[in-house]
């Protein structure tokens, strides 16, 4: 007996044992069944949270947002009709989507409540306002007679703005509790950050695009598709004469460009078929533009509808200037050769034709003489046309050798010695300490360099005057100015100027002379070959007035610096460079 | 009778100074000045009988001087031709508007033609 019971027992123990381990295995395994549907169920939520933020991204429309919203719900919720209210500044916009046929009464519980609780949210009654509203999804039923059961309402908050509601019903109770909620709260909360962060990237780059249109020196103004002006930037309004304050309109464009360009009418093709035109050489008050109207399109592609147009107003009188001083030079170059030419030839005709002359000797010297005059001037002009041509086209050459500069300096200063005391001027060198005693130059250039700032210097002395010509050692870190009046001569550069200091050290020559001085304003144009030729053309001294640009050309072959200073009255220091 | 030419081109004055001098068959004396002031102080002191005119002269060019020339009452009669290259077309207007009597092409020219367009000129100016 006593047997039978134990066996009992224990067979009553095991079977409570294995019940017992199968029932804990089970509750586990439900738990980790739990969990793991509860991490599925968290990481499909979050897919569908990612992509939707991806495609909120890509649009900044309310509506469309809700409706990329509503999308998503479906697959994380359950309900009958799920819709949503956008407030709009003149209407309010209800999309109610039928996942289910329910009847109309529903849908009119639904709105009543979407009402009640937008009304609540921000004080205001809506009822009243125009209202559009969109159904789509299944049918309304005409004869259920269905109550809602379930419902929540959740605002949508963009920035931190309430723009209306999101709701979703059903006609069973008890659907929507902490879970749903939550879910709900997440979906509008990521597509208000995906807006909120969208909205301040596009208001960057408005910024960055406002900031240039503002500042840029074209003329901008947009206009919308009834041509109304939308932007005007202030160059724009310069243009056509008004204050940074004032309106622009198409018909101010019209009157600045005295009606020579049909706007209205280039707009509308533009923005009709898409296509950028340009308008040459517009002329608005006394400056010429480069018009272009282009349409402003919604998005890249074909048949991408045009929002408005853009006309740009681009400058280019600066360029038409240019072009006139480059005209202008051609002819006067022109004209300075050909003059002598003609002379010559006429000469030539008339000794030839006329017999009496060739028997009168003195005057076929006199116009042997002429004719000689005339083709050295030309031969000269020709020679510093090629030059200054060379110097352009990168093609300068020099031909460096050693060089004793002492010679150099020696040699030109016999040569205008003759005419230096003719004019009363008196012509002097000084040699610094430290100059080596050759460098490597080419001698002729240089000598032309040299030939030039005397020459020049002696043409703007007055008799009594002095012209010096310095050479010296510059050392990094000095005052050029200051060693030469150390060594006796005084240049004429404004005080503090300091041109060379940080130069690295090299050889200075310098020209000094007490004559009349450079204005500030021909100093800018002593080495403009425009200016220059032109000047000299019309004056009645010798020389062809490239001079300088050439002397520019050859120091700057060299790798050294040319420059200028000059005391208006008082007297004029050019200096250049030369390598060590 | 003079004839005075205000030109700074040193050889078209010499050739002009000379063909004329010879195909005018001494009746006339070639004066010459350099620029407008010259030729202005030159008309006061050898009145000529006519001026051969350049327009484009450093300083005072062929238009100033004639402006002023037509300021001095006993002066602005003289006949004026006036020499120019053909592409001064905008100042050879100014100069017909201011009553010249003819223009010499200075790239293209005779002087038979010259010395025969003054004849007639100075002809007609004696009736």
């Amino acid at each position: 007996m006593q047997g039978t019971a134990l066996i009992f027992i224990i067979f009553l123990f095991s079977t409570v044992v294995v019940v017992f381990s199968l029932w804990w295995n089970f509750s586990l395994r439900k738990e980790i069944d739990r969990k793991e549907e509860d991490t599925k169920h968290r990481m499909y939520e979050l897919a569908v949270l990612k992509e939707l933020g991806d495609r909120i991204s890509y649009s900044l429309n309310i509506e469309k947002i809700a409706d990329i919203i509503t999308g998503s719900l479906g697959q994380l919720i359950e309900y009958d009709v799920s819709a949503y209210m956008i407030l709009e500044p003149d209407k309010v916009f209800i999309n109610i989507d039928l996942k289910n046929p329910v009847s109309a009464d529903f849908i009119n519980e639904m709105r009543k409540r979407m009402f009640e609780s937008v009304s609540a949210l921000l004080g205001k009654d809506f009822s009243a306002t125009k209202r559009e509203e969109v159904t789509t999804g299944a049918i309304v039923s005409s004869e259920e007679k269905d109550i809602v059961q379930s419902f929540f309402n959740i605002p949508l908050v963009i920035g931190d703005e309430v723009v209306g509601v999101l709701t979703v019903a059903d006609r069973r109770g008890g659907l929507y509790k902490e879970n749903e909620m939550t879910i709900l709260y997440k979906i509008v909360a990521q597509a208000s950050r995906a807006v909120s962060r969208l909205r301040e990237a596009v208001m960057k780059e408005e910024e960055k695009i406002s900031a240039m249109i503002e500042t840029i020196r074209d003329g901008i103004v947009m206009t919308d598709r009834d041509y109304r002006v939308i932007v005007a930037n202030p160059s724009a309004k310069a243009l056509a004469g008004l204050k940074k304050e004032e309106r622009l309109t198409i018909f101010d464009i019209i009157k600045a460009t005295e009606g020579s360009i049909d706007v209205r009418g280039r707009l509308e093709e533009s923005m009709k078929i898409g296509r950028t035109f340009t308008i040459a050489d517009v002329l608005v008050k006394d400056q010429v533009f480069e018009i272009f109207v282009a349409p402003v399109k919604a998005g890249v592609g074909e048949g991408i509808e045009a929002l408005g147009g853009v006309i740009i107003f681009h400058d280019v009188s600066g360029e038409k200037a240019a072009e006139r001083m480059r005209e202008d030079f051609v002819s006067m170059m022109v004209h300075e050769l050909r003059s002598p030419l003609d002379g010559i030839k006429k000469m030539g005709e008339f000794i030839n034709s006329d017999a009496a002359i060739c028997k009168d000797e003195g005057a076929l010297r006199e116009y042997m003489h002429m004719i000689y005059d005339s083709s050295s001037d030309m031969l000269d002009l020709v020679n510093d046309l090629l030059d200054v041509a060379k110097s352009e086209a990168g093609k300068f050459d020099i031909d460096p050798r050693p060089t004793n500069l002492r010679q150099i300096i020696a040699e030109r200063i016999k040569f205008f010695e003759t005419v230096a005391k003719s004019d009363e001027v008196e012509l002097a060198s000084l040699f610094g300490e430290h100059v080596p005693d050759e460098v490597f130059v080419d001698p002729g250039r240089i000598a032309q360099v040299l030939n030039n700032l005397i020459s020049n210097a002696l043409k703007f002395t007055a008799p009594g005057g002095k012209v010096m010509i310095q050479t010296l050692f510059h050392r990094k870190g000095t005052n050029v100015a200051a060693e030469a009046s150390v060594a006796g001569v005084e240049w004429f550069v404004k005080d503090g100027d300091d041109v060379l200091k940080d130069h690295p050290d090299c050889i200075v020559m310098a020209v000094t002379d007490t004559g009349e001085g450079i204005s500030e304003k021909s100093k800018g144009m002593l080495f403009n070959k425009f200016k220059q030729f032109e000047a000299s053309a019309k004056s009645s001294k010798r020389g062809t007035g490239l001079g300088l640009v050439i002397a520019k050309a050859i120091v700057e072959a060299h790798e050294g610096k040319i420059g200028v200073d000059s005391r208006e009255g008082v007297g004029s220091t050019f200096y250049f460079t030369i390598k060590q | 009778m003079k004839i005075l030419i205000v030109d700074d081109d040193k050889i078209f004055s010499k050739v002009l100074k000379d063909g004329i001098t010879a195909k005018g068959e001494g009746k006339y004396e070639v004066v010459l000045a350099r620029d407008g002031e010259e030729g202005i102080e030159k008309v006061k002191k050898e009145h000529p009988g006519l001026i051969l005119l350049d327009l484009v002269m450093p300083g005072m060019d062929g238009i100033q001087f004639l402006r002023k020339l037509r300021t001095i009452p006993e002066l602005s009669d003289i006949p004026v031709f006036i020499n120019s290259q053909m592409s001064d077309i905008k100042k050879i207007s100014e100069g017909l508007e201011l009553g010249v009597k003819g223009y010499i092409v200075k790239t293209d020219y005779s002087i038979d033609d010259i010395v025969r367009r003054i004849d007639d000129v100075l002809l007609d100016e004696k009736e």
